[in-house]
């Protein structure tokens, strides 16, 4: 005999399953068009484009898990074992429609072969769901929400495979075909039932299993098994290039882009696990704000958050760096502050007095225009005042120009730059800031204020090489005004300066520093603009200098909570603040000295070196501050 | 509900240096940010919020140089619906009575329930323009209200007395409240809110139009006469910490611990 399988084998009758078939591949196609109707309200002119390199990572983080593996890797065996398990077993119906109704192969060998794999591939999503169930509930996994759908979804794949192969033992049981080995699991089910009972109850099985296959692929788009087809989506735009709606012509709140990812997210729980807010106990949680804004835009559901929330968030950026499928949250609570800035009437109090100080000062710190006291006693070129062309521009930025701390900054990279001969100039009384706050906290208007301000005072100077004091600035300059508008200037940020000096043999060290020190990413510097390692060769560049670094560092560093505006928002903090995890951290390593790249950072782990108690044994310098010590 | 809104435009003293003009007569504004009055501030947010629930008309005027456009701006970024603006000139120097003659002027042929102004100025702090300008349109008022309800065309106020105590005063329609400051939170103001108001066109009155003798107002017709500004003298117990911030904080918690409070 030659192997091979009669389709709907005792079964039937074949028009109504036909019937069902076509019921519920509508709901699912009706789902589907609910799901792209709302994806279109936020797509206004832009294009997505094709791109090799997003189809490549829908490969590496889809198929392969790249990022679910990443940090969990028992999470990434579950994933593959489901996603390649039931990935198989759909392509084998499809295959075996093909067989039945087109061409008909699946016979002798082929049939065996075909036979075996699926065989292997129901192996495999039965050991993925057993993982999960594990995981779930007996782990118990803390970033894993359990809600009701969590149970009901994993139940319902599990009752379709078992259905599955029972179906397979009780025909085997039946037909008992001499091949019947290469059914080796559904085998196992063969000798429940006599020949005859398994040929009685076969049809009322698969009706079961029929049934229970059926409604599965209906409930796709209502329940998060969407995510088949939004994270790959998801994972696809994300390199597609940004856009800023001029802020009056915005209507909606939400792009395309930002939709799609907020339909995409499993409530997988990891960026709660990593998020700063999170981790010192506020009440913040990115994956709620996500998953309650899901329910109520895709859903119907009238869930609200509760607009104190979105204010927590410092836009530190470690959720996006753990997202297996690329959400950032920080840019859609953006969007959701845009929002109450423009409402106005629950804005906190502290945040709208910064505002409000912005739009008339033009710095978040006091009602003052004296931004140049720092300068006093230093000789540096106003470009303002005295027009010489082709200077590096340094632009100090408000805190560093106002900020009593921070002010040490800007005074040391000066020394250093007049060491090193480097001619450069401040825009002094005339520097606006550079939009960061603004853009972090919604108040969309003033940020296309600053910025225009900002490259209108580039432009008028002929200035074309910026330099930064903060990441925040050089973040906002460099990425966001482009698009805003067209400009030709190349910013850095005096770490890349101070590196580019080094490299040329301008700036050496002579004596060296027998010192233990570890060093702080700032967010803005590190996982915003992936400046990694020009602070840390500034630093091995100054002999006998020992660098430990934190347990949190690079693309993982831990926030010091004062990025996202939270810096004027105090009445936000808890019992922990974050920058004291973050300066017991820093004391966990022994080093003495904690460097660090940007005003705020430097001005937050000051404070929790001092609130800490650590002021004897440990001293927060910044990489100025420090390099000048190394000099002198 | 239709309410006239009274605003004022006043500098932003908060964190400046302040310097008095030589003449002692006025400060000097150059360098100083102005902003809307604080109390007028709470005004324009509770008229918005009465409008909100009861509907009608918010009108807000002010008196004041082309400057002090931005403060309607701003109230009409917040909800209300029409601006006018009373040009200073011929106002200069005016006490109390003079602006309330201004704004009577203008008042007197306009449909309204209640009118709004902040309990004082955060300038000249004399908080006598509100209830003169109620005698003048012979209405009834109340002032330092820090609660409003409205109930079956009756006005509900709550005003803040002296040490902690309150006073609850029903007022009829039409009537003049008086606002004081944290009757509420103002809302934020953005500046998209702001931008969408740009092209709203404010009302401008000059005193020639107004019908008023040029001598009742204007320093000629002010019956009070400013004769000199000075900063409040340095007392005995007043102590000014002088040096680098290590050395006045190392003072001040000396300070603080010598007289117990540590």
């Amino acid at each position: 005999m030659i192997p091979e399988r009669e389709l709907f084998w005792h079964a039937g009758p074949k028009t109504l399953f036909y019937l069902l078939s076509l019921v519920s591949v509508s709901i699912f196609f009706y789902g589907l068009t609910r799901h792209i109707s709302v994806w279109k309200k936020g797509l206004k002119k832009e294009k997505i484009h094709l791109s090799c390199k997003s189809i490549g990572s829908v490969i590496k983080d889809g198929i392969f898990a790249g990022r679910i593996l990443k940090g969990d890797i028992s999470a990434g065996i579950m994933h593959l074992l489901i996603f390649w398990g039931f990935s198989f077993l759909f392509l084998g119906t499809i295959v075996l429609a093909f067989d039945h109704y087109i061409y008909h192969f699946l016979f002798g060998k082929k049939y065996l072969f075909f036979s075996f794999s699926l065989e292997v591939a129901g192996i495999m999503l039965i050991l993925g769901l057993f993982l999960a169930f594990i995981r779930r509930y007996v782990q118990k996994i803390g970033r894993l929400e359990n809600k009701r759908e969590d149970f009901i979804v994993l139940l319902w794949l599990v009752l379709i495979t078992f259905t599955g192969f029972f179906l397979e033992g009780l025909r085997l049981s039946y037909q008992n075909p001499e091949w019947k080995k290469f059914s080796f699991f559904g085998l196992l089910f063969s000798n429940i039932f006599s020949k005859d009972t398994a040929y009685m109850i076969y049809p009322f099985f698969w009706w079961i299993h029929v049934l229970l296959s059926l409604s599965f692929i209906s409930a796709i788009p209502f329940t998060k098994l969407f995510h088949m087809i939004a994270s790959p989506l998801s994972i696809y735009i994300k390199d597609q290039p940004y856009f800023i709606v001029p802020v009056e012509e915005r209507e909606d709140v939400f792009t395309y882009r930002e939709l799609i990812q907020i339909d995409a997210c499993t409530r997988c729980g990891r960026c709660v696990e990593i998020c700063p807010s999170s981790g010192v106990g506020e009440p913040f949680a990115p994956r709620d704000v996500i998953s309650l804004i899901k329910e109520k835009i895709f859903f119907g559901k009238k869930t609200e958050y509760d607009p104190k929330l979105i204010w927590y968030c410092t836009t530190c950026g470690a959720c996006l760096e753990v997202c297996p499928i690329y959400i950032p949250p920080f840019r859609i609570i953006r969007e959701l502050r845009a929002r109450e800035i423009e409402d106005g009437t629950r804005v906190p109090a502290l945040m709208a007095q910064t505002l409000e100080r912005l739009y008339k000062y033009n710095n978040p710190w006091v009602s003052s225009k004296k931004r140049t006291e720092w300068v006093k006693g230093l000789d540096i070129i106003d470009i303002t005042k005295e027009k010489e062309e082709g200077l590096l521009c340094y632009f100090v930025g408000c805190t560093t120009s106002y900020e009593t701390r921070a002010q040490e900054i800007a005074r040391s990279f000066s020394k250093i730059l007049n060491r090193c001969g480097v001619r450069f100039g401040i825009l002094g009384r005339k520097e606006p800031c550079c939009g960061d706050i603004a853009r972090r906290v919604g108040e969309d208007g003033l940020f296309e204020d600053h910025t225009i301000s900002c490259i209108e005072l580039f432009q008028e100077y002929g200035i074309k090489e910026v330099v930064t004091s903060s990441p925040h600035c050089l973040w906002t300059m460099k990425n966001e005004y482009p698009l805003l508008k067209d400009i030709d200037i190349s910013f850095f940020h005096y770490s890349q300066i101070l590196e580019r000096l080094i490299n040329e043999g301008v700036l050496n060290f002579k004596k060296g520093l027998n010192i233990k020190v570890t060093y702080h990413d700032p967010c803005y510097l590190g996982r915003h603009n992936r400046i990694f390692d020009s602070p840390r060769n500034v630093i091995k560049a100054i002999p006998g200098i020992k660098l430990i670094e934190m347990e949190h560092n690079k693309e993982n560093s831990l926030c010091c909570g004062g990025g996202g505006g939270r810096m004027w928002q105090e009445e936000l903090d808890v019992d922990v603040k974050m920058s004291e995890r973050r300066i017991m951290e820093v004391y966990d390593t022994g080093a003495e000295i904690v460097i660090t790249c940007c005003p705020l950072c430097l001005i937050m782990l000051e404070d929790a070196r001092k609130t800490k108690g650590l002021e004897e044994s440990l001293k927060v310098m910044d990489l100025n501050e420090f390099v000048l010590m190394a000099l002198e | 509900m239709n309410i006239i809104l009274c605003v004022k435009q006043v500098p932003d003293v908060t964190e400046a240096d302040i310097r008095i003009k030589k003449d002692g007569k006025d400060i000097e504004k150059e360098d100083l940010e102005m902003v809307i009055n604080e109390w007028d501030n709470y005004a324009v947010e509770e008229a918005v919020r009465i409008k909100e629930k009861y509907g009608g008309k918010i009108t807000v005027i002010t008196l004041g140089d082309e400057e002090s456009e931005d403060v309607l701006r701003r109230a009409l970024a917040m909800g209300a619906d029409e601006a006018i603006r009373i040009d200073e000139e011929g106002f200069e120097g005016s006490d109390p009575r003079g602006i309330a003659l201004g704004l009577y002027h203008v008042i007197k042929d306009l449909p309204f329930d209640l009118i709004l102004t902040g309990a004082q100025s955060a300038d000249m702090g004399w908080a006598q323009v509100g209830v003169l300008l109620a005698g003048m349109l012979n209405i009834p008022y109340a002032t330092l209200a820090v609660q409003i309800e409205i109930k079956d065309k009756k006005v509900i106020v709550k005003r803040e007395l002296e040490s902690n105590t309150f006073e609850n005063v029903e007022l009829p329609i039409p009537s003049l409240i008086t606002i004081q400051s944290g009757i509420n939170e103002p809302r934020y103001v953005s500046v998209l809110g702001i931008r969408r108001v740009r092209k709203l066109k404010i009302e401008e009155k000059f005193l020639d139009d107004l019908e008023i003798p040029p001598d009742k107002v204007g320093e000629k017709g002010s019956i009070i006469e400013s004769m000199k500004l000075m900063p409040p003298p340095e007392g005995k117990g007043a102590e000014i910490i002088e040096g680098s911030i290590e050395e006045v904080c190392e003072r001040l918690a000396q300070i603080i611990k010598e007289k117990g409070g540590l």
